[in-house]
């Protein structure tokens, strides 16, 4: 075999935190090689140093065993490194043909020569099996063809080894096998690729070798044939991974939440809520299993406020609601765990300390003179109190929230909605996109905070999820709730029944 | 007001919409260069005065209202760099910095002009470029003398039009370029280098603006004055977002508000009875109109306005 690429003791650093820490790590011609890791392990600023994006802070780099320095992205592509990033580098307002040959300067002159860009473009795309419309705007073309697009941007260039940033994120599962054809010719044309992932199927599929990383640091490379899937996320995650069954409730006490034939919307089945009734008692997970865009999205928005229905009843710990506003919810203490925690969670912007105290500025503990004077101090010592609670990895609480990754985000948002004791927590996707350490860490809360007394409304479109923390399980179908089943013995295949819209047998 | 409509009034207004419209163009397609970069610009005014002053100064002293634009342009630069050492090696607010130049170009021409020429109740008077018709196109009926009678100044900014859109349409350099207006962090990936870019985006930006400012005292009016800007560098703002960040669009904008700036100078002739200022306010009630109506849509280059940094996570 022949090696094309090795990096020697990487060491990246962003102020005080290491992102990387003295990585090793190459790749022979012709293999997958995987990165496996968690969020925020530090795949990510891996491969931004070796595209040159980020410098490291020590470390060698060596191409076919020559020492390179790669100092900016230019360079990296004239040595043939090619990057598909996890957030595509199109440009939306140009076409297909236009984001490939951008910045190409391999052909002299001053005017773009179209006729042989095209077809040296579609010899490229027929050699790998990458179907692509040239003509099309980027923002007219599926996610799964602007991957295609990334990946042949790279091969126009001459790349001889392929970065892809989990490429398999945003892609529907035939898009998936797609993919994995293509890495197959890519491989067989003798071409390298280093392959970012987190889910565990898909890296044994795909991959030659294995090496993980954990907090930063390597722990080992593995070659495919002598290692497994248990294995694997043992290693990832640092610690023995117990087949997680949380013990499920009976709680027949006192009623948080009532709603009563409540409509939204009815006639939009998908973005409405047509004649639901449910009901969550304190110290239960209540479950809403179903395929996403069934009136999830609508449920929550009703039960913390941000929309008012437009017939039927809600009560709230005994009180029936007049007036759907959410500082009112926020009042009567329910808690939010938004859909999408960059959209409405969290204000990027601002400080992880200032996100954790952004709902309770008006409280004593943090403001003086009716909320019109802060005081900054308590804020700031509760939120490093939170960072340890929570186990929020930052740099300190005055980094900006957008600069996390996507599980400490996560549990910013837990440390803000959890604290305080809520009396109903409202849980949308609370694990979406996170990785299995961090999903652990929230489910785990929430178990916690039902153990306290308070009801949790969990609303996923991870069925697993939904029947591991459920300890009741209701199936909404077009805004409609198909059924109730128990989540101690959860009858499956009603429920995935109910959730294709079949009504079949209630139990 | 029965002159109105005869064809000597007609051709008057054609003549002075090209020629009113012809500093507007040459600052909104500086805008349009700079915001195809990412870099909104709102400090054109302040970079058109400081043109005009230098301009004017170095026209009144050689002679020679070339030498006076080529002066302009240069000024401008000069400005527009404090501009673009602000934004794009410092990050800072593009607004701010934009606003800085207003308050501090005209200044500071102001100043130059006083401690040159004094405090006095006559202006000083330069020399005016002389037209020059164009053989052959001259002699076309109607429009020949109207269109192909005017100072060179005003071929080259029309002529920057299709030369405009040649180069974003057509040439590889021009499409790395409106990558960096639209997401540079890709432009950076396929090793286009954004900083110079952007430098060369304010380098053109300070040229065309400073030649449009130095237009107004070497072709239009042979003298200075404070405030003889005028808001041209707002209005042209506007028709780059009129014009929907295209140079043809751009044209069209000008044309337009040259248009309702000739027909305020002529109404104002023709109505004497009439307040002036309600006429004068013409052009900026149009542009008001133009951008409530054309402003509402959200375009235009994606990351403009946003500053670039590259080892931001």
């Amino acid at each position: 075999m022949e090696e094309i690429l090795r990096m020697e003791h990487i060491t990246k650093r962003f102020g005080d935190v290491y992102a990387n820490r003295n990585i090793n790590f190459d790749v022979q011609r012709g293999e997958v090689h995987t990165l496996l890791g968690e969020n925020g392990a530090g795949k990510s600023t891996l491969m931004n140093v070796l595209i040159g994006l980020y410098q490291p802070t020590e470390g060698n780099i060596y191409l076919h065993g020559k020492p390179v320095k790669i100092e900016s992205p230019a360079q990296a592509v004239k040595l043939g490194i090619g990057m598909v990033h996890q957030h595509f580098m199109l440009v939306e307002a140009m076409t297909v043909f236009q984001n490939i040959i951008l910045g190409d300067k391999r052909e002299k002159g001053v005017f773009i020569n179209t006729d042989k860009a095209r077809k040296d473009i579609l010899a490229i795309s027929e050699k790998y099996g990458l179907d692509i419309q040239l003509d099309a705007l980027i923002t007219d073309i599926s996610v799964g063809e602007q991957q295609r697009v990334e990946i042949l941007k790279a091969l126009y260039r001459d790349a001889e080894l392929l970065i892809l940033d989990e490429p398999t994120a945003a892609l529907t599962d035939i898009e998936v096998e797609g993919l994995f054809e293509v890495i197959d010719r890519l491989k067989s044309e003798g071409k390298s690729i280093i392959f970012i992932s987190h889910k565990m199927r898909e890296v044994l599929h795909v991959s030659d070798r294995i090496t993980i990383l954990r907090a930063g640091e390597t722990v080992c490379t593995l070659p495919i044939q002598e290692t497994n899937g248990p294995e694997l996320a043992n290693l990832m995650i640092g610690r023995e991974l117990v087949p997680s069954q949380y013990e499920k409730v009976e709680a027949g006490g006192e009623k948080v939440l009532v709603l009563q034939h409540v409509d939204y919307n009815k006639t939009r089945k998908h973005n409405g809520l047509n004649d639901v009734s449910l009901t969550i008692a304190k110290g239960e997970i209540l479950g809403i299993a179903g395929v996403d865009g069934n009136g999830q999205s609508q449920l929550a928005e009703l039960v913390t406020g941000v929309v008012t229905p437009d017939s039927g009843d809600v009560d709230l710990k005994g009180s029936k609601v007049f007036s759907f506003d959410p500082l009112a919810f926020i009042k009567q203490s329910v808690a939010h765990i938004p859909e999408d925690r960059n959209l409405q969670g969290l204000v990027g912007n601002m400080s992880v300390c200032d996100n954790i105290v952004l709902k309770r500025t008006n409280s004593k503990e943090f403001s003086s003179a009716g909320g019109w004077r802060l005081n900054k101090r308590a804020m700031k010592s509760y939120a490093d109190a939170m960072k340890e609670k929570y186990d929020i990895r930052c740099a300190s609480i005055e980094q900006e929230t957008r600069n996390l990754s996507g599980g400490n985000q996560q549990k910013v948002i837990l440390a803000r909605e959890l604290e305080g004791d809520p009396d109903l927590i409202v849980a949308v996707h609370p694990t979406r996109g996170l990785d299995i350490g961090a999903t652990r860490f929230v489910h785990d809360s929430l178990i916690e905070s039902r153990e306290k007394g308070c009801g949790v409304l969990l609303i996923s479109a991870d069925f697993d999820e939904v029947l591991e923390m459920s300890d009741r399980i209701l199936v909404m179908f077009e805004g409609e709730i198909m059924g109730e089943y128990s989540g101690k013995t959860p009858p499956i295949e009603q429920i995935s029944l109910a959730m294709a819209g079949n009504k079949g047998v209630e139990e | 007001m029965e002159s109105l409509f005869t064809w000597n009034f007609a051709s008057e207004i054609v003549l002075s919409t090209f020629r009113m419209a012809t500093p507007l163009l040459l600052v909104a397609l500086a805008e349009l260069y700079s915001e195809r970069a990412g870099l909104v610009n709102i400090g054109l005014d302040g970079i058109m005065s400081f043109g005009a002053l230098a301009g004017f100064m170095v026209s009144y002293l050689t002679g020679n209202p070339f030498l006076g634009i080529l002066a302009g342009a240069l000024g401008g630069i000069l400005v527009n760099m404090v501009y673009a050492f602000c934004t794009v090696s410092l990050c800072a607010e593009q607004t701010v910095y934009g606003m800085a130049l207003n308050i501090f170009a005209p200044a500071i021409s102001a100043f130059i002009y006083r401690v040159y020429f004094g405090v006095s109740s006559t202006l000083a008077q330069a020399t005016l470029m002389k037209t020059i018709a164009i053989p052959v196109l001259k002699d076309i009926p109607l429009v020949g003398p109207l269109l192909f009678n005017q100072t060179p100044m005003v071929y080259f900014a029309y002529l920057m039009v299709p030369m405009t859109a040649l180069f974003f349409n057509r040439t590889k350099a021009g499409l790395s370029y409106k990558a960096v207006g639209e997401y540079p962090k890709a432009a950076e990936t396929l090793g286009i280098n954004v900083v110079r870019q952007k430098y060369i985006a304010c380098i053109i930006c300070g040229m065309l603006a400073g030649i449009g400012g130095a237009y107004l005292t070497t072709c239009y009016v042979n003298t200075y004055s404070d405030g003889i800007v005028a808001g041209r560098g707002f209005i042209a703002l506007s028709a780059v977002i009129f014009g929907h960040w295209t140079g043809s669009g751009v044209l069209m904008a000008c044309l337009l508000f040259g248009f309702c700036d000739a027909l305020q100078l002529k109404l104002q002739i023709i109505s004497k009875d009439t307040p002036y200022q309600l006429f004068q306010m013409i052009p900026y009630v149009c542009t008001l109109v133009a951008l409530a109506i054309m402003g509402a849509k959200k375009a235009g280059p994606k990351a403009k306005g946003k500053p670039y940094l590259r080892e931001e996570r």
